[in-house]
């Protein structure tokens, strides 16, 4: 069966349960309604006081969009609805043709296309039509993401858009982008090689270089170059990174204990608000699971991370969904609070007992203060 | 509710008061306007609290103080609106009062002195500052005294020493503007803070501990703010004063409050000291506003060679600080930092300088004093400035433009 479960902050209605606020799962997450049909894909994107979710052509926003909570509009785009990246003033809109719109998260809500800056030199070079008039190449976007102070577009051609102008342009053939993320104010990029690029304000270390500072252009993340990759995540001030060896890293500033190090001062207090500039390698501790017959280290590998405004979430090969970070809205899950009751936040990666993922098909998706998980098994009891 | 908190809440902002405020913030409408109008009917007796209501809000204002918490967080703190920093600290006003509605224990009524000292951190409360006082006096209320004794300080012996600046006796304004203002002329100014009722007051470190014990203030923990082992934490002035200046003084860390602007948070300390006159010679006319901060630490405290934008008044209440200057001119010379942070801090040690690091140094006209109590360094924008404290110290600082 595919379903969505929610956990976290819906004080203005944003997602709508399909039983109430009951929960679904043990860890404590809600099932949502939501639109699914075995052929087409279901996006979603949260802001902080909205939600968007598309389904084939269609956009709903919900949540407080004008004077109170639980309201709702309804759009209809010019094509299936690739991405979404819902921010807190607008929310981006990438069709499957590549087509980039934006709409405003209000009550009379419409759909408007985005104008890009045309880069400033084209990697495919204009081809001259027949008639000896030169013709100006489609741009098409493939990757979008957005923050609170930063929004970002990056086309087939691998430029890369701060929505509207083009900041750096990519080299064309050889460089393919995996994966694009967002945080409040910082991007981070990697790539099929496996680089990590960041750029954007990182005065609080989230970019991973080593002086604290604002970058105006995509830069290599010196401290992981030579290290392949595979996944990356943006948190509101932090990052994280898994590489093929299945290690971890995270980097940023950790206020509630989103980066998963725990620092004491001697007299135990936490040390805070700490900025890590450089990225952490994690000794993550080992999985209690169940599912490994032979004891290998590998079976319990980090898999793919993912991060809130300051929380972190972590799937680890076994299924096993850890977490870490800010949780006073039960971002991670309300049965922490079960467990511990006025807890604010976990400063180091904990497994979230209740909840086991599908590697092959499950996927998890961060709001600022919620998390989501699709699971997308398809549909068979 | 007990009466005397029934009372407070007549001080707290109402919508009318805020409506204009709220034009473009969609959610601070909603949850504010549920906060004011809950109160509303708190005051007239109209309803004696619906409990679900109550904490259906009470979870609302603390996600809306948490939420602008994050925005005061993004992007540079100069560039954050201050309509954000005012809703910030209205909703860490109705915060407070919500967890008071709920329970008022020491332990609640310690939480929310927390959230007022947070409140004004990073809030703009300058429109409410009746509501803070009065809150902070209900706060205060019924805490036991501490039984603990800090040390009354002995006031510095004067002693002479050579000075690498002029020196002025109580310079009147024209002669400060001439000599020192328009001459950019960093001067040791004698004799022209006698009057403050800090000089003798403030040597008491028992009278500092009863006004100011209970305010929760930014520490800076290690010696040097430049190095790496240096962090920040936000510590009751009551702990901080205990650690740091009882007689039995365990071995730890250097404690240091410093840049903090004490005075706005407690108004009563304000009343001990006065602006001097000096801040009212400006270039803009009329002149602005003077940003007053407080320095208080043992001896040992160091702020690393530095610059600051504004003029600056440095004034010693007790104690002394061993200071060492550097002209605008020499910036070149002095390796400031790479980092936006540090820009405009250099990277040498200026007590002991390592030549061989830092091999322009040769270049650079250092000058040495020793701020003594009672004194006053007058610093022209952007002059360099490493700040030693010899014994414990309290000192203010006044930046204008």
């Amino acid at each position: 069966m595919r379903r969505l479960l929610f956990t976290g902050f819906n004080a203005f209605g944003q997602h709508e349960f399909v039983n109430g606020n009951a929960a679904d799962c043990n860890a404590g997450f809600s099932e949502l309604k939501a639109p699914f049909s075995d052929k087409n894909q279901c996006t979603i994107s949260i802001a902080w006081r909205y939600s968007a979710l598309a389904f084939g052509r269609k956009l709903w926003l919900r949540g407080l969009l004008a004077e109170c909570p639980n309201e709702c509009v309804t759009l209809e785009a010019p094509g299936d609805i690739k991405a979404l990246a819902a921010g807190d003033t607008h929310c981006l809109v990438l069709l499957h043709n590549g087509q980039l719109y934006r709409v405003k998260p209000n009550l009379k809500a419409e759909l408007l296309p985005v104008r890009l800056e045309a880069p400033p030199r084209s990697n495919s070079g204009t081809k001259r039509s027949i008639f000896g008039i030169p013709k100006v190449p489609e741009l098409s976007i493939e990757h979008i993401a957005c923050g609170s102070h930063i929004n970002v577009a990056v086309s087939s051609e691998n430029a890369v858009y701060s929505i509207p102008s083009c900041l750096h342009q990519f080299p064309g053939r050889q460089f393919r982008v995996k994966q694009l993320e967002c945080g409040h104010e910082h991007a981070v990029l990697l790539n099929g090689n496996g680089d990590v690029f960041t750029w954007g304000n990182g005065l609080r270390g989230q970019l991973g270089q080593a002086v604290l500072k604002v970058e105006e252009a995509p830069l290599l993340v010196e401290a992981l170059a030579g290290i392949k990759i595979t996944r990356i995540a943006a948190g509101g001030w932090h990052s994280a990174a898994i590489s093929a060896f299945g290690d971890l890293y995270t980097w940023g500033l950790n206020c509630s204990g989103q980066l998963g190090v725990r620092v004491m001062k001697p007299g135990g207090l936490l040390k805070e608000p700490t900025v890590y500039p450089l990225p952490q390698l994690h000794d993550l501790p080992e999985c209690g699971c169940s599912t490994k017959s032979d004891h290998s280290d590998d079976d319990c590998a980090p898999l793919g991370v993912f991060a809130g405004s300051r929380h972190t979430l972590l799937i680890r090969r076994c299924g096993g969904l850890w977490a870490t970070g800010w949780c006073r809205y039960s971002q991670l899950g309300k049965q922490l609070h079960l467990q511990h009751k006025n807890l604010s936040y976990l400063d180091v990666f904990q497994p979230l007992d209740g909840i086991a993922l599908d590697t092959t098909s499950d996927r998890v998706l961060c709001g600022p203060w919620s998390t989501v998980i699709f699971c997308g098994k398809k549909s068979e009891d | 509710m007990d009466l005397p908190l029934l009372e407070l809440t007549k001080l707290l902002p109402r919508w009318v008061d805020i409506e204009n405020l709220l034009q473009d913030e969609l959610e601070a409408r909603f949850i504010l306007k549920k906060a004011t109008s809950h109160m509303e009917k708190l005051q007239t007796g109209i309803s004696g609290g619906d409990s679900d209501e109550e904490e259906e809000i009470r979870y609302l204002i603390c996600a809306l103080v948490d939420r602008n918490w994050e925005r005061i967080h993004t992007g540079h703190f100069s560039s954050v609106s201050l309509n954000i920093r005012k809703i910030y600290a209205i909703g860490c006003y109705f915060k407070i009062f919500f967890l008071l509605l709920e329970d008022t224990s020491p332990a609640q009524k310690e939480v929310c002195s927390g959230i007022l000292d947070e409140a004004q951190l990073l809030g703009c409360m300058e429109d409410w500052s009746e509501l803070k006082v009065a809150l902070m006096d209900y706060l205060d209320k019924g805490k036991e005294e501490n039984p603990k004794l800090l040390p009354v300080l002995e006031p510095l012996l004067r002693v002479s020493c050579t000075c690498d600046i002029p020196q002025l006796d109580a310079p009147n304004l024209k002669e400060f503007q001439t000599k020192c203002f328009q001459a950019e002329q960093p001067t040791l100014l004698l004799n022209t803070i006698e009057h403050w009722p800090a000089r003798k007051k403030w040597l008491d470190l028992n009278y500092l501990l009863k006004v100011a014990g209970n305010r929760t203030v930014p520490i800076e923990i290690g010696s040097n703010y430049a190095s790496d082992e240096w962090s920040q934490q936000l510590v009751k002035i009551r702990d901080f004063l205990e650690r740091q200046f009882s007689t039995k003084k365990a071995n730890q860390e250097i404690e240091y409050l410093a840049q903090h602007e004490l005075f706005s948070q407690i108004p009563a300390l304000k009343s001990d000291i006065s602006i001097p006159d000096y801040c009212s010679i400006s270039k803009d006319d009329p002149p602005g506003s003077v940003d007053i901060k407080a320095w208080l630490g043992p001896a040992g405290t160091i702020s690393a060679m530095h610059y600051d934008p504004k003029h600056n008044l440095l004034c010693q209440v007790f104690g002394s600080k061993r200071i060492i200057l550097a002209a605008p001119k020499d910036t070149e010379n002095l390796y400031p930092h790479e980092s936006e942070f540090l820009g405009n801090t250099s990277q040498i040690d200026a007590a002991k300088l390592d030549m061989v690091a830092y091999p322009l140094l040769e270049n650079v006209k250092f000058y040495e004093l020793l701020l003594q109590p009672g004194d006053c360094l007058y610093m022209p924008p952007k002059w360099w400035h490493y700040v030693r404290s010899a014994a414990p110290s309290f000192s203010v600082s006044f930046w204008w433009e």
